[in-house]
Formats: structure tokens, C-alpha cells, sequence
């Protein structure tokens, strides 16, 4: 396969770099090790930052997540949820910083306005009554697994190569420039080698990784955070704690549920992302000091992330990116830092220095090209916003006659499964089952796992252990620390597979 | 005569109200509705190290024909289990694993997915081969109601009989008094005829049937959807429990007490976080940091009051009860001779 750009990681720059080129006419392959998101694009708390969180500490990715916010809701509606923000502070915070916090917002062109202690619970009335200073901001909550989809598939419509489950093992360096870059496919479509004119390395977390197969450093620091799943919608609003950011300041209503978030350690690799007793503890007692109600509610599961964070790392290092080249390996560009709401940003920078390399001197379109629909509409007999609200573009493929259900937790439809098996990007079971959110409820998807993988074994000859195994796997690290009827449902859950099933898992 | 109270109509409390009614007491068996004996296999899956002649005569009933000895079974999934003794449709014996099996299922109905199923004994080096019935069964409904009809049977039996696989594997469906229908498609077939096991099917359903008509057999008194929601516990001993039944409570005075609630798998135990407590607030838990092991402490059966005073006429049985392991696939073993030390117990003092 000839292509003029290779790019290595399908999380959110990766996917916005390949959509950016090929907008461009720059012939260009993404490849993905796992499936998109499987960093931290995937392992993130679904913000849309208003650049409020960043306003005191970071003027800069405060300024730049203002604008990228304005433009996603325009271009990428449907996969955002345009709830607003309340930052509020409670007895016993920094009195002094509420007043900072406005300055720097409208400094940095953040748009803030300030809520009485009664209107702000009259919007929230989950709200700590006690509390004393509240600003509304635009945050949001958006979905990453259904926008770098989009990315994907807009990216492919306009002719670039995307693969998932399709990994970078080597490179060779000669003469200063990257000239071979050894491949492993899964699907068996690529050669072992390519040859691209450019590299460009997004791979988030193993950034310096990638780059030391070329011989190249790249400083970063990589920074833990865990992150609930309690079930269903707590509050109205993104919830933040107005203080200098901190560990549990935020909760963010997603779908069908509310995350909290999120804590900060040093982590040891790019798959050091496990959650521990003290960081569930830890948020839940921080954010329920915000919203009294999240005491009780119920932890579906947790999970973490791995940040790739510039410099050093934890919560006083930059939120802003860095594109690296040298002259050890000039095509080689690796871009790293960055969070997800600036995610278009960083993609136009690297697509306008690919651009530069190549002597293309197209401009960016994804500030305006629509990435999808408007998250609204109805039709047949399911509501079609919840189905835009997941696959964009893709939702109108999705016959809403047939109100067969596949996983009653989350009313994943049969024919939502069909449509993603269909679109060919979902090579097991965990994938198919990330893109359409079956198994994200209560039972964590012990059923309709089941169900979801026998119309898989209709469509191709495949062994269905190695299926189940991951997607099991993968469901179970987020039920470690399971309590409450949770931890009563995990119980059941690995009876069942165990003791009735036979299957086998790790004590 | 004295009156027992058993709380819990799983396998130990049938089991230990059978053991006890032969014995010679008065016994009150109190259940709140499906028995989580019903998310087994129905099988047992070692042999009883304990008691085997009691486990046998309790679990022998003219309905289902018992296998024994080295079975080998499948799951709605493929997987295998194994274990000692088994209704006899629902294993194979070990080793003697048919070379070809059709696998029957219900077009998508979760029962059987025939694919899937197919797929994981064609890895184990069964040639099987996925087969759909021409009947259709909506996937929330089960199936044992669907082929009580005469005519959905029939449209069922006239397609396997053109099967010509050694042996052919349907979803469990059959309840305990339509058994023997297995035996007579097993004839007219003229092939093996295997059910999957799948939790909450026919399989456990059946046992637990079969297991409370035993203790009704045996003169106990089976209060059905009630629930004990006090006990009076003094100087040592429980006097009187209060039972719920719809709006009505009754008083009922009581000279030996069973618990056998289960445990933290379905609700015999609360749990409160990651700890475990005790639904009715009087005996002492232990366990705490694994919910898993964790359960009512005891001393040799007797539970212990909230205060940690030995409670001389109440014992565990089961689940609920306090473990060093519990394994999974064996709750029922574990169940049945739990029961049996919980009587000797009682029967003891």
C-alpha cells in the first residue's frame, strides 16, 4: 500500500490527523494497535472543557479550549451534550479564589457569568445547599468513542486508509530520515513493511515509545487518573469544585450515567492505568461534598487513564501540546501533550506542518466541515436521538423498525449490532460491544455478551473463547473494587461464569 | 414435639427441613420465592464426602432418573462441567463424548445460542453443527411453556428425527413432571438426546421442585413468598420469629432454629459497601474484607449473637454461613452437607 502519510495511533489526534489530511487530499493510513480510543481518548471522563478548569493555572489551554469548544458544538453536535457547568465552591475553600477564577476566565475568553447561591440550586437542586460561590461555564460532555469514530469514517469517505487492531513494530532509520516501517496487521490486508514520505507519531500515551523505535527521545511524563461510573444521570450540569484543580473535583453526566472524576498519580507505563480502593473512596467523598446525592448512588464501575502530559507530569504540568521533529529522523513528527477538547486543534498543527513537508498548501476544513448530523430527530419506532447521540452519520443505516433488544441495561438494539458488524471496523466481541454500548449497565454485559457474540459467530467462522476472554477480562478489571448491590451483581456475574459456565478467570 | 423453624427453601434449608421432619420434629419451612438453587446446574458436581446415603434418598424421585459417576455436561455456551452424578439428560458420560452432535436451538432465543455453542465444541473436536428450529419463542420467554404445547413439540420432534448427528443437544426446557418426555424423543429419534444448562433454567428450576415436594413428603410445612423479619433472641436463645405473609404477620414460637438464607450471591446477606450484615440485625458476620468467604460466624453450626454470645438453638446452613472457600460450581455439595452438620447439631443438644 502506497500512501504519502503514515499515522501511528487511532485515538483522537490520530483520527483528527488522518480526517484533517485527507479533507487536505493528502493520501494518508492510520494505524491502531487495539481499537480507537484505547488510550486515553478512551480513558478520559468525557469533558468538554469550557478552558474554566484551566483558566488560573494555564492560561493558554484555557484560551484554546474556549475556541475548540465552540467549534466542536458546531461541527460535531451530535456526539456532545451541551449541558453547562457550574464551578461552585463550598465553606472552607480559598475565599480568594472564586475572584481569580472570573479574572483569568475572562482574560483568557473563557465566557463565565456568576449564579446566586438560589439560582444556582434552582438549576441544580442536587446542589450542596451550603454552597457559597457558583459560576456557570460551557462545559459539556462529549463522547470520544463516537467522535474519533466519526473521525474515521469521515477521514475514509474522503480517501484515507484507517486500520484498528493493526500495530507499528519497528522502524528503520538511514541518511536522517525514517525509510521502513515494520507492521503487524491482524487482518492480514498490509504488507509487513511501508514506506511512507511522512510519520507522524500520535500515539498519546507511548509517544516516546513510538519514537525510540526511530532512535528519538521525547520527554513526557505520564500521570494516572482514575475515574466512577455511578448509574444513571446525578445531575443537570458538569459539576466542577471552584478551587486550584485537585483530586475529585468533577462530575460529568454521561448517557445513561454520571462520571466522577478524576485523581493524579505517577504512572509507571502507558498501561499502568489501575484504579485503587483509596482513589474510589477519595472521589466519591470529594465530589458528594459538591452533590450530597452521589453517596448513594450506585458504582457501576471504575476505570482509569493514562495522561501523556509534556514536561513532567501530575496536575501542575501544561495541558498543552508540543510537536517534535529533529534532524535524526526528519520525517518523523511526534506529537504529544494536548487533551481531548483540543484534540482538532492539535491535528490542524500537524497537518499543517505535514502539509509543509509535503508542499501541499491546502488549508484546514475541520473547524467548519460538519463531522456529522445535529443530535436531534425521530423515527420508525425508536427515537433516533439516542442513535445519532452514538453513531453520527451512521445512525440513519440503522433499521429502527426491528425493536428487537440486545442488552436490556443500555436498549442496544439488534439492529445497532448488525449495522457495526456491518461497517467492518469491529473485530471482537469488546469492540462491538464499546461502539454500541451494550454491557455498559449494571450487569456489565455477562448476558448480552452472549447474545452479541452469536450474531458475530453468524457472520464469520471464528473461535468465540479468545472473544469472550478480553471482553470479559476488560469488564472485570472495572469491577475489582465492586460494593454494594454492585459487588451483590459481581457476585452472581462470576457465578455464573465460573460455576455454571465452566469459564475460567483469575481469582 | 419440637418446632423448628428453617428459613431459606434452597438446597440446605430443603435439605435440613427434610433431615430434621424425619427426625421427628415439627418443622416450618419459610421461603421467599425462587430458590437460588435455580441458578445451578442441577448437578452434583463431586461426590458427597458426607451423608451420601441421605443425599441420595433425598434427591431420589421417580420424575427424574439420575446419572452418577464421572459425567461430563455443556453449558448453553459450549463449555463443559464436570461432575458426579446428574439428571440423565443433562451429561454425557465422561469420555464417552458423542463424535458428532446437532445443536438445536431456538432461532436468537438465548437458550441455546447454536453458533456459538457449535463453534466452542468444534474447538473441543466435536463435529457440531449449528441447527435452528422452526419455532419461534420470544427471547424473555421461557422455554418449558412454549413445548408444553402438544403442537409446538411435535413440529419439534418431526425436525430432530431428520437430524443425523450422533447425538443432539437442546436448550434445557423440560420441568421436573415432563422428564420423561426427553426419553421418549430420545426413542423416537433414535439418538442421544442432551440438554445445555443454563442458569436460572430448567435444570435448577427442577432440582428446587424437586427438593421442596421431597420436604413436604416428609411432613413439612412449607409457607411459600413469606418472610421472617424478626427474630427474638434472649439469654441465649431464639424464642419467636415474626413472619410477613402479604399484609399478615404471624407470631411464631419456636424451640430450634435453621438459617439458610444464602448468602451474598442472592440477598441472604446485606451488603453495606464492601461489608457484609446481617438482614435480620441479631447474629454476629464475619468476613468483611471478602465478600466472597464472608458470612455468619458460628461455632460449629450455632451463629452467634450480635453481643458474641454462642446462641444455643440456632444453626447455619449453607451459603449464609461463613466459609474458608467457596467454589464455584459446588454450592450445592457445599449446601447439602452443610444442612446435614447444621442437623446433627441441633439433633445433638
Amino acid at each position: 500500500m502506497r500512501k504519502d502519510v503514515l499515522i501511528i495511533g487511532g485515538g483522537a489526534t490520530g483520527a483528527g490527523i488522518a480526517r484533517d489530511l485527507a479533507l487536505r487530499g493528502v493520501e494518508c493510513l492510520l494505524l491502531e494497535m487495539g481499537d480507537y480510543c484505547n488510550g486515553a481518548s478512551g480513558g478520559n471522563h468525557g469533558l468538554l472543557h469550557s478552558g474554566g478548569r484551566y483558566a488560573v493555572k494555564d492560561p493558554p489551554s484555557a484560551s484554546e479550549c474556549a475556541v475548540e469548544n465552540e467549534f466542536l458544538k458546531q461541527v460535531a453536535p451530535f456526539c456532545i451534550e451541551n449541558t453547562g457547568g457550574l464551578f461552585i465552591s463550598l465553606p472552607g475553600d480559598d475565599a480568594e479564589f472564586p475572584d481569580a477564577f472570573a479574572r483569568s476566565c475572562r482574560s483568557a475568553g473563557v465566557p463565565v457569568h456568576e449564579l446566586t447561591s438560589k439560582e444556582a440550586l434552582a438549576s441544580e437542586p442536587g446542589l450542596n445547599p451550603d454552597l457559597e460561590r457558583c459560576f456557570m461555564v460551557n462545559d459539556g460532555s462529549i463522547d470520544p468513542f463516537s467522535l474519533v469514530q466519526a473521525n474515521v469514517d469521515d477521514a475514509r469517505a474522503a480517501g484515507a486508509s484507517v486500520l484498528n487492531h493493526c500495530s507499528v513494530a519497528g522502524m528503520t532509520v538511514e541518511g536522517g530520515r525514517v525509510v521502513r516501517v515494520e507492521v503487524r496487521d491482524r487482518r492480514g490486508v498490509l504488507q509487513d513493511t511501508i514506506a511512507p514520505e511522512v510519520v507522524v507519531n500520535a500515539a498519546g500515551a507511548w509517544v516516546s515509545v513510538v519514537a525510540r523505535m526511530a532512535g528519538r527521545h521525547i520527554p513526557m511524563g505520564l500521570d494516572q487518573g482514575s475515574m466512577l461510573v455511578l448509574d444513571g444521570r446525578q445531575c443537570a450540569h458538569v459539576i466542577d469544585r471552584l478551587r486550584p484543580p485537585s483530586n475529585g473535583d468533577i462530575a460529568v453526566p454521561n448517557h445513561t450515567s454520571t462520571i466522577l472524576g478524576t485523581t493524579s498519580r505517577p504512572a509507571r507505563s502507558p498501561e499502568d492505568a489501575s484504579v485503587s480502593r483509596e482513589d474510589i473512596d477519595l472521589l466519591l467523598r470529594e465530589t458528594s461534598a459538591m452533590l450530597p446525592r452521589l453517596r448513594r448512588g450506585r458504582v457501576i464501575r471504575t476505570y482509569g487513564g493514562v495522561r501523556p502530559l509534556l514536561g513532567g507530569g501530575g496536575r501542575e504540568a501544561s495541558r498543552s501540546f508540543a510537536i517534535f521533529s529533529d534532524e535524526g529522523a526528519e520525517n518523523l513528527l511526534s506529537v504529544a501533550g494536548g487533551k481531548l477538547t483540543t484534540y482538532r486543534l492539535m491535528a490542524e498543527k500537524v497537518s499543517d506542518r505535514v502539509c509543509d513537508m509535503l508542499g501541499n498548501g491546502s488549508k484546514c476544513l475541520t473547524h467548519r466541515e460538519p463531522l456529522g448530523p445535529p443530535a436531534s430527530g425521530s423515527g420508525g419506532t425508536i427515537p433516533l436521538a439516542r442513535l445519532v447521540r452514538k453513531y453520527g452519520r451512521l445512525a440513519s443505516s440503522i433499521d429502527t423498525t426491528d425493536g428487537r433488544v440486545m442488552c436490556s441495561c443500555e436498549q442496544v438494539l439488534r439492529s445497532e449490532v448488525a449495522m457495526v458488524l456491518k461497517a467492518g471496523d469491529a473485530l471482537t466481541l469488546a469492540d462491538v460491544m464499546r461502539r454500541t454500548r451494550a454491557g455498559m449497565g449494571y450487569c456489565q454485559g455477562f448476558d448480552c455478551s452472549l447474545s452479541v457474540l452469536e450474531i458475530m459467530m453468524g457472520t464469520e467462522d471464528g473461535d468465540p473463547l479468545p472473544h469472550l476472554d478480553e471482553f470479559l477480562r476488560e469488564r472485570e478489571h472495572g469491577l475489582a473494587h465492586a460494593s454494594g448491590d454492585q459487588l451483590r451483581q459481581e457476585l452472581l456475574r462470576r457465578h455464573v461464569l465460573r460455576g455454571v459456565y465452566g469459564l475460567e478467570g483469575k481469582e | 414435639m419440637s418446632r423448628v423453624l428453617v428459613i431459606g427453601n434452597g438446597a440446605a434449608g430443603a435439605f435440613s427441613a427434610w433431615l430434621l421432619a424425619k427426625g421427628g420434629w415439627e418443622v416450618t419451612l419459610v421461603g421467599r420465592g425462587t430458590s437460588s438453587t435455580a441458578l445451578s446446574t442441577g448437578c452434583l458436581r463431586s461426590a458427597p464426602k458426607l451423608c451420601r446415603d441421605e443425599i441420595l434418598e433425598f434427591l431420589g424421585n421417580d420424575d427424574l432418573p439420575w446419572a452418577t459417576d464421572g459425567r461430563e455436561g455443556i453449558s448453553r455456551i459450549g463449555t463443559s462441567y464436570r461432575c458426579w452424578m446428574s439428571p440423565s439428560h443433562s451429561t454425557w458420560n465422561d469420555g464417552g463424548a458423542p463424535k458428532s452432535v446437532a445443536v438445536a436451538g431456538i432461532g436468537e432465543h438465548p437458550s441455546l445460542p447454536v453458533r456459538t455453542t457449535a463453534a466452542m465444541l468444534n474447538r473441543r473436536g466435536i463435529k457440531a453443527i449449528p441447527f435452528i428450529m422452526p419455532v419461534q419463542v420470544p427471547p424473555e420467554a421461557p422455554l418449558s411453556s412454549r413445548f408444553r404445547d402438544e403442537e409446538a413439540w411435535e413440529v419439534m420432534a418431526a425436525e430432530l428425527e431428520q437430524l443425523s448427528a450422533e447425538a443432539i443437544l437442546l436448550p434445557a426446557m423440560v420441568s421436573l413432571r415432563d422428564y420423561c418426555r426427553l426419553d421418549q424423543l430420545e426413542r423416537r429419534c433414535g439418538r442421544e438426546i442432551l440438554e445445555a444448562v443454563t442458569p436460572l433454567g430448567a435444570p435448577g428450576l427442577r432440582l428446587a421442585d424437586l427438593m421442596l415436594s421431597k420436604a413436604k413428603e416428609a411432613g413439612v410445612t412449607v409457607w411459600d413468598g413469606r418472610k421472617v423479619i424478626d427474630l427474638d433472641v434472649s439469654n441465649g436463645a431464639v424464642r419467636e420469629a415474626k413472619v410477613l405473609g402479604g399484609s399478615e404477620v404471624r407470631l411464631v414460637a419456636l424451640d430450634a432454629l435453621v438459617v439458610a438464607t444464602g448468602g451474598p450471591l442472592v440477598d441472604g446477606l446485606n451488603i453495606d459497601g464492601r461489608e457484609l450484615t446481617d438482614p435480620f440485625g441479631r447474629f454476629q458476620v464475619t468476613g468483611h474484607e471478602d465478600a466472597l468467604r464472608g458470612g455468619y460466624d458460628n461455632r460449629n453450626g450455632r451463629l452467634v449473637s450480635s453481643d458474641g454470645q454462642v446462641i444455643v438453638n440456632a444453626v447455619g446452613a449453607g451459603d449464609c454461613l461463613s466459609s474458608k472457600g467457596r467454589e464455584y460450581g459446588h454450592g450445592l455439595n457445599q449446601a447439602l452437607e452443610s444442612a446435614y452438620r447444621a442437623v446433627q447439631t441441633l439433633e445433638g443438644s
